[in-house]
């Protein structure tokens, strides 16, 4: 478990007791502390794997020209997907984690200002279809939606590896070094 | 003998004077014929570009292009900041040089320095390309090479934690007179496409009043906009420097001191003290809206 995940666990599991919540609600927020601990044991997973690829590549300078960088983003990508050949929907965001986000987001859009929220992340730019395919690589005609703070502050971190994006009202997890799709949640809010 | 009755000439002369003020009443502001303020071009002083949404490789962009090149002969400026949309669609090296190297290469043999931020359209990973000059940040912030100057660009597409503190302690830090922050979602906006990012508003502008910042610049709707100002600061939106959205800003808007939709435009910005004087540009080398703006204190 690393350090990040403890924390995490500890302060959801304190947190009904130092609040005198009820038992059942001190279960529900136990059961999501677990969820979360486990989402983030997976990410985590994700993350040491995609550090041990890239790290066989020679590294990406700072100042460097296309040519590098899309030899290294196909590259890495190319030994995610080969250490990650039975990587399905739901191996990163779990059943449990799916219902989760949902849950967590549903208040966000359905708040006062939950129009606003889904205008900025739906943007409307691009108006084909989109096939979601985990480990495949992000359409590149398809515009990186925005993430609004208040969708973010409600989502656990993540590591720079990875970022929540969406594409309408499917949430990804979006591999920005290797410009792929690490895993999906169909519909992820209303 | 002269009559008192002024002569048909004269009468015509009136009637056209009336008219056409009478017109420039009942215009919109947005529509009004602005007094050119001429950009000063003194030596000391910074001279920088303003593009935004403009990476797209088509026509209007080359055109664009020109048009910076051959200011740039008489109105030098080492500094481009791009406002986003640097590379729309595919990425691959081949577009790199279609929508961005060869459009502006006669500026680039000139040494001048493109500084971007990226959009929702641009792969992250842009954010290794050197002449992007961003060193591999997705925000970053740069002192001018002249005047008392700090440019803090942000990447508006995922505002998460880090950044918003980070966006803090970098204006608390800054000792500079101006602090200028450009990112690609505008805070304010009267586009119909987009419009304001009222989410984003919510976090940054409290940072961008409180650390005085004078001037916000955007880009993401495809149109040019001079905002009035808000809370004291100058914001506006450059996001057609190769796209364009003809007829998406709404008229009437509130928000509005100056609007085109019918035209690709670039701007041009020179500071000298507490004075920034702006000029934005048509493909045809025509000024369409100057004027000046004073920095907070």
């Amino acid at each position: 478990m690393s350090a990040r995940t403890a924390v995490l666990t500890a302060v959801l599991l304190i947190l009904p007791l130092v609040l005198g919540a009820s038992p059942q609600r001190a279960q529900a927020v136990n059961a999501n502390a677990a969820t979360i601990n486990e989402f983030v044991k997976r990410v985590d997973v994700y993350v040491a794997l995609h550090k041990k690829l890239e790290s066989t590549l020679p590294p990406l300078g700072k100042q460097t020209d296309p040519r590098q960088i899309d030899t290294h983003e196909r590259a890495l990508a190319k030994l995610i997907q080969g250490a990650r050949t039975n990587a399905k929907p739901g191996d990163l965001f779990q059943p449990d984690m799916q219902r989760l986000v949902r849950h967590l987001l549903a208040p966000v859009f359905r708040g006062k200002d939950g129009a606003q929220i889904k205008s900025e992340i739906m943007d409307n730019e691009y108006k084909g279809s989109v096939k979601l395919v985990v480990n495949g690589r992000y359409p590149d005609e398809v515009p990186i939606s925005t993430v609004p703070p208040q969708v973010l502050s409600e989502l656990p971190k993540l590591p720079e590896e990875l970022e929540y994006r969406f594409i309408r009202s499917n949430m990804i997890l979006f591999d920005p070094h290797a410009h792929i799709i690490a895993d999906f949640i169909e519909r992820a809010f209303q | 003998m002269r009559s008192g009755r002024p002569s048909p000439a004269m009468r015509a002369a009136l009637h056209a004077v009336i008219t056409f003020i009478g017109l420039v009443l009942v215009m919109p502001a947005s529509a009004r014929p602005q007094a050119e303020v001429p950009l000063p071009n003194k030596p000391d002083s910074l001279h920088f570009a303003v593009i935004g949404d403009n990476g797209n490789g088509e026509k209007p962009q080359y055109e664009i292009g020109e048009q910076m090149s051959d200011w740039y002969t008489r109105f030098e400026f080492p500094i481009v900041l791009m406002m986003g949309d640097n590379i729309y669609g595919s990425d691959r090296p081949q577009d790199f040089v279609k929508k961005f190297e060869a459009p502006y290469k006669a500026l680039l043999d000139k040494g001048v320095k493109f500084y971007a931020s990226l959009g929702n359209h641009d792969s992250r990973e842009q954010r290794y390309y050197k002449l992007f000059n961003m060193d591999g940040k997705l925000y970053y912030s740069f002192k001018a090479p002249k005047e008392d100057v700090r440019f803090f660009a942000l990447e508006s597409t995922y505002p998460d934690q880090d950044q918003i503190k980070w966006v803090e302690e970098e204006l608390k830090k800054s000792g500079e007179k101006w602090k200028i922050a450009f990112f690609h979602h505008p805070l304010y906006s009267s586009a119909g496409t987009h419009g304001s990012t009222l989410k984003l508003r919510a976090v940054l502008e409290p940072l961008f009043i409180q650390y005085n910042v004078s001037l916000v610049l955007n880009g993401h709707d495809h149109t040019y906009e001079r905002i009035k100002p808000q809370n004291g600061i100058q914001y506006f939106v450059e996001g057609s420097s190769g796209q364009l959205r003809s007829g998406d800003l709404r008229k009437g808007s509130p928000l509005t001191a100056f609007g085109n939709d019918t035209e690709r435009t670039f701007m041009l910005m020179e500071i000298s003290g507490d004075t920034l004087t702006f000029n934005t540009i048509d493909r045809k080398g025509k000024v369409i809206d100057s004027g000046t703006v004073e920095r907070r204190k």
